[in-house]
């Protein structure tokens, strides 16, 4: 722990400072959250907005705001912390900050479950019975791709030694499964195929009251998963053996952080679609503001970077003013891709604080 | 191009003699001659092609020249013309051998149902060797020339059977565009040598002008009297049902389309088939304003907040009945059309593996669909029609 503090001590914020950082990015993901209530694909004048939360508007504004903004505000909340917060726990876990919250393949899986669902019907592998469910079969269907590949992962950390091993088959098995979805895309027909590259594109606007009580349910479990996790991430991030000689338990660690990992990742995916970026890039962010590289900042902070960078993503899809709208993980990649970059050209100021 | 019926009545004449070895000379001097007898002044005006944007037919002495025009979604200023001649007629020297087709076509591979359909409307299911997607075909004569192999699956797109397509050695691979000949299998079945006429009816906007595409398919046939004769009926009937309606009726229901892929709703444009169809149903699509050559992506709330005012829902898609939509997005149940009940999905007809007759039958039966739409959007004039290619989603 003390090399820790030792090693980056040089940028290290004071506490005063990184109070007001967090107070900071509090404040402004209120508004944004606020904000994005008042955008939408619709122009409704604020005016009419604060009535309809004060109960005294016409019907269809108050529809809007309580069934199709709120729900997505925070859906674009949910999706926000849990991705970030998965790719942090990933970039620890395997010491690259490249790694993000798909790199062992759950979005593959979730990938396949839904193709199963979606591009079956063409090909005739799923069963005429399942298309009554709709978006539940899919979201199932989803986490079920998303839990064979995280028990297959589990399985396989507990017996291999290095880590990076692991990283390497979590590539293999994604490109495995994505082979097999493309032969399945192959053969579907074109309004199947449609809908499910839609799937692939990410959506934060069609969640059920029903299916954001079991988000929130399961992001709060990931959170909590991943805040038990802090001290395993601080002694993780100087390395295994580091960590073995300092007494902990390597594999068990391993065990917390991936389970962690998959609920918050694999409970996204079901419901929204695959969103990239967001857990590559905002972690380094909050890396970048916070300055530090203890888990016990780094995991707020990239709470409140993240839910800031996917509202202010679902703003941008939204175009408001305008009838169209843009595919939320476009916009995502979008911002998320000048922080990637960003971090490549840092990299020497940058590996000091990871 | 000025006297079309005289030189079909002439193809007629020299049937019998087309083995005969004849110059040109001959053969343009023949046709001068029928030209003075009286065939048929009125129609000798009227170009070939009245409704259709796509494609135009002209006759010439001794041939007729087809142009497709613009065939694929976004192309510019592209015409691809065509030489139809007659089996074993001299080609004029002028002509390029490689845009001559040799008619009647007595083998065929289509991509689109909308052919089979043509085809066999004009009696000429059987030239129909090859087809791409052979399950979704809903139409029983067909279905039993695939099963007894009368009929061969060449595959889709990239993955077409180009070996299957050589070894048919069909007259003609007729098309559907998506892209410019370019791009994907087009390019290699023309180094094949094989003849590829692209078919652009399903970019056609106006009902009738898609149902106009069976002159093309009477010219490829030498059945050109037949497609003009069916064509006039469908023309005919339509127009009738079209002024009846807009003479009894007063209100026009407002009408939804689709269904959204998650939180997006793909709408069609204003300027589109089905939405010409509503139009002269008399309905009013909601978006009837909007102007586009595809669909255009627009967010839930937005299309949910529009589609409050709406009567009636068509064309739902994927889903058939009620409780898929609620599966789909529970907000849905809302709309007052959902709850009158008063929603209806183009898919009576629909073969076991989803082939749907709306597509293939349909694009030759624009009366009978706006039939079905005047009757759903005013059952007050249509007592006891009972509706072919809708039905009401329970």
């Amino acid at each position: 722990m003390s090399s820790i503090k030792q090693q980056s001590q040089v940028t290290q914020l004071s506490a005063n400072k990184s109070g007001a950082i967090f107070g900071g990015l509090t404040i402004l993901l209120i508004l944004l959250f606020i904000l994005d209530l008042f955008l939408g694909s619709v122009t409704i004048r604020p005016g009419e907005i604060i009535r309809a939360i004060f109960n005294n508007s016409d019907e269809t504004t108050r529809t809007i705001l309580t069934q199709f903004r709120l729900p997505k505000a925070i859906t674009a909340l949910l999706v926000g912390i849990a991705l970030s917060i998965s790719g942090l726990q990933m970039q620890t876990l395997f010491r690259n900050p490249m790694a993000g919250p798909y790199v062992l393949g759950l979005s593959s899986g979730a990938s396949l479950g839904v193709a199963f669902v979606i591009l079956g019907f063409s090909s005739d592998l799923s069963p005429e019975s399942i298309r009554g469910f709709g978006n539940w079969a899919i979201a199932a269907a989803s986490w079920a791709g998303a839990g064979l590949v995280m028990l297959f992962i589990m399985i396989i950390s507990s017996r291999i030694k290095n880590i990076m091993t692991v990283l390497i088959l979590g590539i293999m098995l994604s490109s495995a499964i994505s082979a097999i979805v493309s032969i399945m895309q192959y053969f579907s027909n074109e309004t199947m195929l449609k809908a499910y590259i839609i799937w692939t594109m990410g959506s934060l606007g069609n969640l059920t009251a029903s299916q954001l009580n079991v988000m929130i349910v399961s992001v709060a479990a990931g959170v909590i998963l991943s805040l038990i996790s802090v001290k395993m991430l601080n002694a993780l991030l100087l390395g295994e053996n580091y960590a073995r000689s300092i007494g902990l338990d390597v594999k068990r660690s391993r065990f917390l952080i991936i389970a962690g990992t998959s609920i918050l990742t694999g409970t996204i995916t079901a419901f929204c679609g695959p969103i990239g970026f967001i857990g590559i890039a905002v972690p380094h962010l909050a890396r970048i503001i916070l300055r530090t590289s203890d888990h016990k900042i780094l995991i707020p902070g990239t709470i409140l970077a993240g839910a800031l960078v996917m509202l202010l993503s679902d703003i941008i899809s939204q175009m408001p003013g305008s009838d169209n709208t843009l595919p939320v993980n476009s916009v995502t990649a979008l911002i998320g891709i000048p922080v990637v970059i960003w971090v490549i050209l840092h990299d020497q100021r940058h590996r000091d604080i990871f | 191009m000025k006297f079309p019926d005289l030189i079909r009545n002439h193809f007629c004449v020299w049937q019998g003699l087309t083995r005969l070895v004849f110059t040109s000379v001959i053969l343009f001097s023949c046709s001068g001659n029928t030209m003075k007898s009286p065939g048929n002044p009125e129609t000798a005006q009227k170009p070939i092609v009245s409704h259709a944007k796509r494609f135009k037919i002209e006759k010439i002495e001794g041939y007729s020249q087809v142009s497709v025009l613009n065939p694929w979604q976004g192309a510019r200023d592209i015409a691809q013309d065509w030489y139809l001649i007659r089996a074993g007629e001299k080609l004029p020297s002028f002509i390029d051998t490689l845009k001559v087709i040799r008619v009647p076509v007595k083998k065929i591979v289509c991509m689109s149902t909308t052919h089979l359909a043509m085809l066999s409307a004009l009696g000429e299911a059987g030239s129909v060797a090859g087809f791409s997607g052979t399950r979704f075909i809903y139409n029983d004569t067909l279905l039993q020339r695939v099963n007894k192999g009368e009929i061969r699956e060449v595959g889709y797109e990239d993955n077409l059977n180009k070996e299957l397509i050589l070894k048919l050695d069909p007259d003609l691979v007729m098309v559907y565009g998506i892209g410019s000949e370019s791009t994907g299998y087009i390019g290699k079945l023309k180094e094949m040598g094989i003849r590829v006429l692209y078919n652009a009816d399903y970019l056609e906007h106006d009902p009738l002008g898609k149902a106009e595409w069976i002159k093309l398919m009477g010219a490829l046939c030498c059945k050109e009297k037949m497609a003009d004769s069916i064509f006039s009926k469908i023309e005919k009937e339509y127009n009738k049902l079209k002024s009846y309606v807009s003479v009894n009726t007063r209100i026009r229901p407002k009408v939804l389309l689709g269904l959204p892929f998650r939180d997006t709703w793909y709408i069609s444009p204003g300027n589109s088939y089905i939405s010409r169809l509503i139009g002269d149903a008399g309905g009013e699509y909601l978006w009837k304003d909007t102007e586009s050559s595809f669909s255009m992506p627009v967010g839930l709330e937005n299309v949910f907040v529009k589609a409050l005012t709406a009567d009636y829902w068509l064309n739902t898609g994927s889903a058939n009945s009620r409780s898929e939509i609620v599966s789909i997005d529970e907000r849905l149940s809302q709309l007052e059309c959902f709850k009158k009940g008063n929603l209806f999905n183009n898919n009576r007809r629909t073969g076991k593996d989803g082939g749907n007759d709306y597509w293939e039958g349909g694009s030759l039966n624009p009366h009978i669909i706006l039939r079905d739409i005047a009757s759903i959007l005013h059952p007050d004039i249509f007592e006891g029609n009972e509706l072919i290619y809708y039905r009401q989603l329970n």
